[in-house]
């Protein structure tokens, strides 16, 4: 029954930061555009190129989905309403997540395309950035909650969120978070306009609108557990759980999405020494901190 | 019971499977990702054993080690797609002999020996607490060790790989 409600509340998720990629992205607002997109990429020929890897090509979109659903699955959405209440939900979160590289990986390679190529091994390079300021905050929130499961992590926010307990920890990890899901300024493996789509622009028809569909549960999977982790997830006066987890879920990936209407694509080598020199000493100087906070105050 | 053993040896057969693909192709990104797979599996053989940390922590590890070990194959392999017909296979009969003699090895111990009864497993949030309490007591040693050690050789390769400076030193001037 929750796997269920989670799969609509995620299809609801991407259907929303479809909407919302579609107005940052133009500046116009269509709420019936990610349908029309929809049905008319699952309407054309899905051309597969030619001298494919053909086991990489076909595998890479379900993989990406699946990675995404995956580290969703661990999230909850209100009390009771989590597909599987891990021991180890953040440190799943991680796992699941580090097979997005993997599949944009098969999708460079897969195809037989210099874009996809460049594309596929960029988001290499990129995960080598944001991995490390992923895993580092979320160990500070495990800290603090003395505990890996999401629904506990909740529940220790209640006093205050994490966003203001440790907010040099919500900042790395919202810059990571959107490298993870290659949103501007981070879309270094799609790169639209320097790469004509790198990873995806090889994709067409039902292949391409699966790709797109697991990058926008992708951005609803990294608002979530930002959500989780830092907003106090379900915690909230007045409205229902559920409902705070919605909004402030959404209101995460409108923020990610609109900053980077606003910011220039970031260079890959210029993101790596920021991620190792200014990102990771932050990260420990977080987990410093909240240490001091937990044994001292 | 019987559901664990079949989940069991399906994902040891998947990983066994995975290894033998790493062999069988020619190429660099498809022999590591198929090593992926085969460590994966071994994830997953955790996960059915009710070990649900290390089982989650070898998934989690082992995609980025085998990813950034596929752009390594790439780099140094003169023909990383496998299009040429390349032997990547070398000192056959030496390496048949190991890979029968290993395999006797493991599946005599795995036959012979005497398991004595199968141990209870605590719950998933317990084992994480015991794992951490011996992290930092009786393994710190050897973990802080390993650490240390590796981090020096990072820091000692990259030393290396980035060359000297200057008039005469580097390749570009």
């Amino acid at each position: 029954m929750s796997a269920l409600l989670a799969i609509v509340a995620l299809l609801a998720g991407a259907y929303f930061v479809a909407v919302l990629e579609g107005w940052a992205s133009t500046g116009r607002f269509r709420p019936a555009g990610p349908v029309l997109a929809g049905l008319s990429l699952l309407g054309r020929e899905s051309v597969v190129p030619r001298r494919p890897d053909r086991i990489f090509f076909e595998v890479a979109p379900p993989l990406l989905l699946a990675s995404a659903v995956l580290a969703a699955a661990v999230l909850p959405l209100a009390p009771g309403l989590i597909v599987a209440d891990l021991a180890t939900g953040a440190l799943f979160v991680n796992a699941a997540l580090a097979y997005v590289m993997v599949a944009l990986l098969m999708a460079g390679w897969g195809p037989d395309g210099a874009y996809a190529m460049v594309g596929g091994f960029r988001f290499l390079g990129q995960l080598v950035a944001y991995s490390m300021l992923i895993v580092m905050p979320v160990t500070a929130v495990a800290m603090r909650a003395e505990s890996l499961t999401t629904t506990e992590v909740v529940a220790s926010q209640a006093p205050l969120p994490n966003a203001l307990y440790q907010p040099v920890g919500f900042a790395v990890f919202l810059v990571a978070a959107m490298a993870v899901c290659f949103l501007p300024p981070f879309d270094l493996p799609t790169a639209p306009g320097e790469l004509a789509g790198g990873v995806m622009a090889e994709y067409t028809g039902w292949r391409l609108a699966m790709m797109r569909l697991a990058r926008a549960v992708l951005v609803v999977t990294l608002a979530s557990s930002i959500a989780v982790f830092y907003l106090g997830g379900w915690l909230g006066p007045l409205l229902p759980p559920w409902a705070w987890t919605a909004a402030k879920t959404l209101a995460v990936a409108a923020a990610m999405l609109f900053v980077g209407r606003y910011v220039p694509r970031v260079r890959e080598a210029d993101l790596l020494a920021w991620c190792w020199k200014i990102g990771i000493p932050l990260a420990l100087f977080n987990i410093f901190f909240v240490g001091v906070l937990l044994l001292v105050v | 019971m019987l559901l664990q053993t079949v989940f069991l040896a399906f994902f040891g057969l998947a990983a066994i499977w995975f290894a033998v693909v790493v062999f069988r192709t020619s190429s660099m990104v498809r022999s590591a990702l198929a090593l992926l797979f085969s460590q994966a599996a071994i994830g997953t053989m955790f996960l059915a054993m009710q070990t649900e940390f290390l089982g989650v922590l070898q998934i989690m590890m082992m995609a980025t080690e085998m990813a950034i070990m596929a752009i390594f194959m790439v780099m140094y392999m003169m023909d990383p797609g496998g299009l040429s017909g390349m032997d990547m296979t070398h000192q056959k009969r030496v390496s048949i002999a190991a890979g029968v003699l290993g395999t006797a090895v493991a599946v005599g111990t795995a036959l012979l020996v005497d398991w004595g009864p199968i141990a209870g497993v605590p719950r998933p949030g317990a084992q994480v607490h015991d794992l951490g309490i011996e992290l930092m007591e009786r393994s710190m040693l050897i973990f802080e060790t390993a650490g240390v050690t590796i981090l020096t050789a990072m820091v000692a390769t990259t030393a290396i790989a980035i060359g000297p400076r200057g008039p005469r030193g580097g390749v570009d001037d």
